[in-house]
């Protein structure tokens, strides 16, 4: 095969990234055009067409070329890729939805906001599909910069600010300390393609101090990026500065890119399994529980879904736990596997009702109000049943109620955990699933039982300028959300030839 | 060659100033000197993949250094931006006063 092949092979192998990068640069370039006047509507569409043409690219690609290493094996195209793409995707196609409406409505619009949208998006694509530690560390920085910046989009909001510098500096220490550890694991196995590190931890290599302080330090950095206690202070104080849109954005992108690369990091070291599997099993054990047990305590809603962010973080890496039952027998392979479409499933779930959640939030926010308590639902279900009710789904989802994909997701996890053996990490995972219960049926207290507060909206007046809006954005992203949640929680199986992850 | 310095040592170092960046973390109030801190971690990380890459006779340790030098220059601006936004809306970038939002 001559070289010319070999690199159409290579740039084919990450053409979403390639689409992405294209449309941003269209809507960076044009942004003299796109920041005001009749322009000024074109940058949503170009980003929601950037995220879906990405997702249709790699839809088409998908079906020839599994498993083939790019670029002199810097990257790959696997199926845990492509379904952590399609899901990644998804969301951030939702998240444009949602923020087209929501940035109008705070008058924060410019086209820029959807250009790093997209570019953070390429970052973690790129982190799914390193085949090289090095390649995801970039991967992951390119994500992130891009959510930093979003986090502060606000710039005359003091709150965002402080969420941006915060959520900043614990990520560049995250970072820091992530990059600490691959210089470690490069110095164990002399390179830091993640073959070439599977067949140092073969050997032993976490045996020796130095290993076992690269395994460690790279679970630190991505326990960081997912919000993993004790690593999770960050969440709730970005979660409710950055713009709601931006909040849905960036707990589900940082979510999806991270945990993908996390279970790609964890199968690979599974050889050295006694190093990291005690610790990943205690974070995962004390996220559960510690993120539950304050969301309880939360009355703004932005801060409950970022507990509940932590508490869901713990269950997946409960899946992320399982890669280390891998080399233990038949069973345990089995658990891998099963965790690993668990886990992808389980994102896509959660992707689908927190961004469904937050855009309902954004729709009840306007130019002087922010809606984010549990007093700005009171009442929904009357005054706006359609609104109300899609949010009670989206807390019953994210409860893990049956017959919402919230459930489904939890089921294949907790089945995968429990193939591979692990009767404490299922219990955990049973318990703490029925305490968060609580928290989630308390908002819907509130959207169906409560009065509302405000009086109700009369045919003139204030009432009105609700009404156009459900034709916008948001109103469309909770539509799919709503379907999704819905259509996945009965048939699960209508997805699976995308989701499945094959060995 | 006798007299070239042997790689532990450049590891040494490394770990030293990856301590350093940490305390530093760790301990200090203002997040331009917290920053810096973070800087020295990543310079610590380039310090090892320079001396690892000569020990392995690889290539491969320098190139990791450039990218991630080029990764530390994107820090620095988004960083800096978000400070002076920080600073435009507060008149004050001192971490114990960035409070509205409760822990």
């Amino acid at each position: 095969m001559g070289a010319p092949t070999q690199a159409i092979r290579d740039l084919s192998g990450i053409l979403p990234i390639l689409v992405l990068w294209g449309v941003a640069l269209v809507i960076l370039l044009g942004a003299p055009l796109l920041r005001r006047g009749p322009g000024s509507r074109l940058a949503a569409p170009l980003g929601g067409a950037g995220a879906l043409g990405a997702l249709l690219v790699l839809l088409r690609g998908s079906s020839d070329g599994f498993g083939d290493t790019l670029f002199a094996g810097a990257a790959l195209t696997d199926t845990l890729y492509s379904s952590g793409a399609f899901v990644l995707l998804l969301g951030g196609f939702l998240s444009v939805l949602v923020a087209q409406t929501y940035l109008r409505s705070r008058d924060l619009e410019k086209p820029e906001y959807y250009a790093i949208m997209l570019l953070s998006l390429s970052g973690a694509l790129l982190m799914m599909q390193a085949n090289d530690l090095i390649v995801l560390f970039l991967g992951l920085e390119l994500m992130s910069f891009g959510l930093y910046v979003l986090a502060g989009f606000a710039r005359t909001d003091a709150k965002s600010d402080e969420a941006a510098l915060k959520y900043f500096l614990l990520g560049a220490l995250a970072s820091a300390l992530m990059l600490y550890g691959i210089m470690l694991t490069y110095g164990v196995a002399a390179s830091t393609e993640l073959s070439n590190v599977q067949s140092a931890v073969a050997r032993g290599a976490l045996k020796e101090p130095m290993g076992i302080a690269a395994a460690l330090l790279l679970v630190i950095g991505l326990c960081f990026k997912i919000a993993a206690v004790p690593f999770h202070q960050w969440s709730p104080d970005v979660y409710e500065g950055a713009p709601t849109s931006a909040t849905a954005f960036l707990a589900t992108t940082a979510k999806i890119g991270a945990i993908v690369a996390f279970l790609r990091v964890c199968d690979t070291i599974a050889g050295g399994y006694h190093t990291w599997l005690p610790a990943i099993r205690a974070i995962a054990i004390l996220s559960m529980i510690v993120g539950n047990l304050i969301a309880i305590a939360q009355t703004n809603v932005k801060r409950m879904l970022a507990y509940s962010g932590v508490a869901h973080a713990g269950y997946l890496l409960v899946a992320v736990a399982c890669m280390g039952f891998r080399l233990m027998g038949t069973k345990g392979t089995q658990a891998s596997i099963l965790a690993m479409t668990g886990a992808v499933f389980y994102l896509l779930a959660y992707a689908l009702a927190l961004i469904g959640a937050f855009g309902v939030l954004a729709y009840l926010s306007s130019r002087d109000k922010d809606a984010q308590t549990l007093n700005d639902l009171r009442g929904l279900a009357s005054s706006q049943p359609a609104v109300g009710y899609a949010m009670v789904l989206f807390m019953l989802s994210l409860a893990g109620i049956p017959a919402t994909a919230g459930f489904i997701g939890k089921w294949q996890v907790f089945y995968a955990v429990l193939t591979g053996g692990d009767v404490a990490l299922a219990v955990t995972m049973a318990l703490t699933s029925a305490m968060g219960v609580y928290y989630y049926l308390r908002v819907v207290w509130y959207i169906v039982f409560e009065e509302s507060a405000a009086p109700k909206p009369s045919p003139t007046g204030h009432g009105v300028e609700a009404r156009p809006r459900a034709m916008t954005g948001v109103g469309a992203a909770i539509t799919i959300c709503c379907i999704a949640t819905i259509g996945l929680g009965i048939l699960p199986a209508a997805i699976s030839s995308f989701l499945t992850v094959v060995r | 060659m006798s007299f070239a310095v042997p790689t532990e040592h450049y590891l040494l170092l490394s770990a030293v100033l990856f301590c350093i960046g940490v305390a530093g973390v760790a301990t200090k109030r203002n997040p331009i000197v917290v920053f810096m801190c973070i800087e020295i971690m990543l310079n610590a990380a380039n310090l090892g993949f320079v001396a690892l890459g000569r020990h392995f006779g690889d290539v491969g340790g320098q190139i990791y250094t450039m990218l991630i030098i080029a990764v530390a220059a994107g820090e620095v601006a988004i960083g800096l931006a978000i400070i002076v936004s920080l600073f435009r809306t507060r008149e004050t970038i001192d971490l114990d006063e960035a409070d509205l939002l409760k822990l």
